[in-house]
């Protein structure tokens, strides 16, 4: 008996320590952090400081008054990650970009890409940055081909590698005045002019607004390709394809405080429903389970409904109230 | 300090205004210097005694007896003060506050260049774009007196009289880019920009009508420039020509730290 509860100890200690194992590695290698945890800061802290590798937000708060602004929103998107950055309109996403873009000076929190200070360090983080904006307005007077030449040597940065490969797979035509193209093609242009560099940073604000579905699905790929290359990339979309296709991480912003941040699996995870049916017969019930993907247990069948992502989005973006 | 490129770009933009602004100098300091004739001086004084506040206000005075005296009446009362004020004004506005105001400036804050580069670029640009207007019009009236007039203009002299405007137009330029740097807005910016510079001229122009009005010289920085003092070699105007430098110096230096410092929401 003695031996037998001593070995079932051991494995309680195993079990015990594989958690504990589990607990400490998730925040450092996922580096993200449940909405329950957030309020753990020694914890938060802990992880921040080890990986610098990454675009960090800490407690960032901006108030525009009259509960407009930002609040309090952390998250941290580590290289090699394509966060999803999601909320309604004038949810505070623009805002937030904007201090990372070191446009905005944060008021209380602060906001880091690869340990440098978004606002003091502007300079030196828009090197390795790459910024499509939420509103592209480039310059009217020039012609496409005009604008990729200005900012390649404007960011002295004239061998900007990758641009006639962008340029093709968008089959993007720069020649035209930049005034008279359309939305689609002012936004390959934005999407050729923060890509063609490079950048291990990319900030993109609404990236494929205005974009054709064929168009859509070849920045996908692109962004794919581009966290394949350890690339840390944050993204603001209203599209919830795009989103569950790109994205594994994923925060909801809505009146300027973050509502949800997860990662896209236990945000899903976090929206099933079981259901159990009983049934006259076990046959009934085995056919039930056949045609509704349930587990069959006598005449008793479970099924759950798993909410798209859509639905769940809704959720959060739902209710009443003016979102600012 | 200064970003070539974009620098390129501004003054490429800069070109047309200045070719217009230039065409307009040209024809107006061209034939009003080859109007000079101390005989046509007679029928000019004559209007001015029919009409003394009318021609007053735009700066023409009685008793303007040699070349330069006349060209101090009828160049820089109104034409060489109005054109590059409202190159300043358009400019200045272009160069700041209209890419806040497009959101274009995010193109070039996204980019390895620090703020204080951008806006000592664009401040570079303006000031290019005045001193070359300036410039211009110094050459031309040299040009212009030596082929009709040999020999009747102290050169020293006109030389003294146009680095006064010059600065006159630095501090006018001052305020236009102060404007463009401090507001998002361009209504605000323009509002400001052109706003204080036009009323400025307007009060200068009360100003010179005389009598009662004449106190409201006192509330125009137009008055620091005195032409006429300035060609006669007065302390007072050297002083008041100095006051405009470290004027616009200042505006300058405070149009960059606050372009540094504010928050751009583009």
């Amino acid at each position: 008996m003695q031996l037998k509860r001593k070995k079932v100890s051991v494995a309680e200690v195993r079990i015990a320590s594989a958690w504990f194992y589990v607990m400490i590695k998730l925040p450092k290698e996922t580096l993200f952090y449940r909405k329950d945890s957030i309020e753990n800061k020694k914890e938060r802290d802990l992880a921040m400081t080890e990986n610098n590798g990454s675009i960090i937000v800490d407690h960032l708060t901006r108030d525009y008054g009259s509960g407009k602004g930002i609040f309090e929103v952390s998250f941290q998107v580590n290289s090699g990650e394509v966060f999803g950055f999601l909320g309604p309109n004038g949810a505070g996403k623009t805002t937030t970009i904007r201090h990372l873009m070191g446009f905005l000076q944060a008021r209380a929190g602060q906001c880091t890409i690869n340990g440098m200070d978004c606002w003091k360090e502007r300079d030196k983080i828009q090197k390795i940055l790459g910024y499509i904006p939420g509103e592209i307005s480039f310059f009217d007077d020039m012609s496409g081909t005009e604008f990729l030449d200005f900012i390649g040597k404007y960011r002295r940065n004239p061998a900007d590698s990758r641009r006639k490969e962008l340029v093709e797979r968008f089959e993007l035509n720069p020649q035209g005045k930049i005034k008279k193209m359309s939305k689609g093609m002012k936004q390959k242009l934005g999407i050729v002019a923060a890509f063609m560099h490079d950048p291990e940073i990319l900030i993109l604000d609404e990236p494929t607004s205005g974009l054709d579905p064929l168009m859509q699905n070849r920045f996908i790929e692109l962004v794919e390709e581009e966290r394949k290359r350890k690339k840390t990339i944050l993204m603001s979309s209203h599209m919830f394809e795009e989103v569950e296709r790109t994205c594994h991480h994923i925060g909801i912003i809505r009146a300027g405080k973050l509502v949800a941040l997860d990662s896209v699996e236990s945000l899903r995870d976090r929206y099933v429903r079981p259901y159990t049916v009983t049934l006259d017969t076990p046959e009934l019930a085995e056919a039930f389970a056949k045609d509704f993907g349930g587990a069959c247990e006598g005449n008793r069948v479970t099924v759950t409904t798993k909410q798209s992502l859509e639905e769940i989005f809704m959720h959060y973006y739902g209710g009443d109230g003016n979102d600012q | 300090m200064i970003n070539k490129t974009l620098y390129a770009r501004e003054m490429k933009k800069s070109i047309k205004l200045l070719v217009i602004f230039g065409a307009i100098i040209t024809l107006y300091v061209s034939i009003i210097i080859s109007m000079y004739d101390p005989e046509m001086m007679k029928v000019l004084d004559g209007f001015a005694q029919m009409m003394p506040e009318l021609m007053a206000a735009v700066g023409m005075t009685i008793g303007s007896a040699d070349l330069l005296g006349f060209m101090v009446s009828y160049l820089y009362g109104f034409i060489l003060l109005i054109f590059p004020m409202v190159f300043s004004i358009l400019r200045g506005n272009g160069l700041v506050a209209a890419y806040v105001d497009k959101g274009s400036m995010a193109s070039l804050l996204a980019a390895p260049v620090k703020r204080r580069t951008i806006v000592c670029t664009q401040m570079a640009a303006l000031l290019s774009g005045i001193g070359i207007l300036l410039a211009y019009s110094t050459g031309l009236e040299a040009v212009c007196v030596q082929i009709m007039f040999p020999g009747e203009l102290e050169l020293s002299k006109l030389l003294v009289l146009n680095l006064g405007l010059l600065c006159l137009q630095l501090f006018i330029g001052g305020i236009c880019f102060l404007a463009s740097c401090a507001f998002s807005d361009t209504k605000y910016s323009i509002g400001f920009g052109a706003g204080i510079p036009a009323l400025m001229y307007v009060v200068q122009m009360l100003a010179n009508v005389g009598g009662s009005a004449e106190k409201a010289k006192y509330f125009t920085f137009f008055t620091l420039f005195a032409p006429d003092e300035l060609v006669a070699g007065e302390n007072s105007a050297a002083a008041g020509v100095l006051v405009l430098f470290v004027g616009a110096v200042l505006l300058y230096c405070a149009a960059a730290v606050i372009f540094e410092k504010r928050d751009l929401f583009v």
